[in-house]
């Protein structure tokens, strides 16, 4: 897996949150996010990170794993005015759920961050 | 590594989610009133009827100044979806004490939102809130003192017909 990546147009990449499973980075130039997750990097401008994240939020891993039918557990998560679709199995959902989350999480930090270095008057 | 989200919205997304329940809450509220405007207006109680058409369309102000709010503020107004509204009642009464019930919890609604915005220091929609917990003063006196009117006059006789015709006089004009 690659920890930083460098585009041509040299638009460094920070990185925001990453597992074995996948990563997620931080393009400021762009204002985007890239979702490097199951073979493939994804890029995703604020109104559709979030829509994933609804969309992962809302898969129902017990019901999934309760499940005794002979379906198989594979997952389509399709996001409304976005490129990307995945296809995706119960398993691929935990991780990439675990990567949402901390990716969330690093986000609310930078947040945090900000405004106590940069933003309020001490 | 910038801010991202902030950049693109004021309220975060908890926020921003409880902000487009209370349009829901909000859009249902006007739903119900519509509906006990309609059963009074059946059942003959017309000036009742009249007092709630005006409260409906009151509910629908109130949904949409927290609809553009959080549009304003760079979040995703959802439209809501309204179904299960009750179109009988048992009795004029009820009409009255559920329109209470239904005032007491969009007051509960909105301190519960006021109560995040306070733990997230979000003061820009605390002080968008404050209007809203004034109008509720109003709109709980209000249905308060319809039941009230239900004790003083009484439902014997010509009594619920007394009532109706005071139901459109209920005005709350505290300079508190």
């Amino acid at each position: 897996m690659v920890t930083t990546l460098i585009d041509p147009q040299t638009n460094t990449w920070a990185d925001v949150f990453a597992t074995k499973a996948g990563a997620v980075y931080q393009c400021d130039a762009e204002r985007c996010w890239y979702v490097d997750f199951a073979g493939k990097v994804a890029k995703f401008d604020y109104r559709c990170l979030l829509k994933l994240k609804k969309a992962v939020y809302n898969v129902d891993i017990e019901a999934k794993l309760l499940e005794t039918t002979k379906d198989p557990d594979v997952e389509i998560i399709f996001i409304c005015a976005c490129d990307h679709t995945y296809i995706l199995t119960l398993m691929q959902i935990i991780a990439l759920k675990e990567i949402l989350e901390g990716t969330f999480v690093m986000l609310q930090l930078n947040s945090i961050l900000q405004d106590r270095i940069y933003r309020v008057a001490v | 590594m910038k801010d991202l989200i902030r950049v693109r919205s004021l309220i975060s997304a908890d926020v921003e989610m409880l902000l487009n329940q209370q349009v829901k809450k909000e859009a249902y509220s006007s739903a119900v009133y519509l509906s006990m405007a309609s059963w009074c207006n059946r059942n003959g109680f017309d000036y009742s009827s009249d007092y709630f058409f005006k409260q409906a369309e009151e509910e629908r102000q109130h949904q949409l100044k927290f609809y553009k709010y959080i549009l304003d503020m760079g979040g995703n107004a959802i439209s809501p979806e309204i179904t299960g509204i009750k179109q009988e009642y048992n009795s004029f009464r009820e009409v009255f004490e559920e329109a209470l019930d239904q005032e007491i919890s969009v007051t509960q609604s909105i301190k519960n939102i006021y109560a995040r915005c306070l733990k997230e220091q979000d003061f820009v929609t605390n002080e968008f809130l404050n209007w809203f917990l004034k109008e509720q003063r109003e709109e709980e006196y209000k249905a308060r003192r319809a039941i009230e009117l239900f004790e003083v006059i009484g439902e014997e006789g010509t009594g619920r017909w007394q009532i109706d015709k005071h139901v459109g006089d209920i005005k709350y004009n505290s300079e508190a």
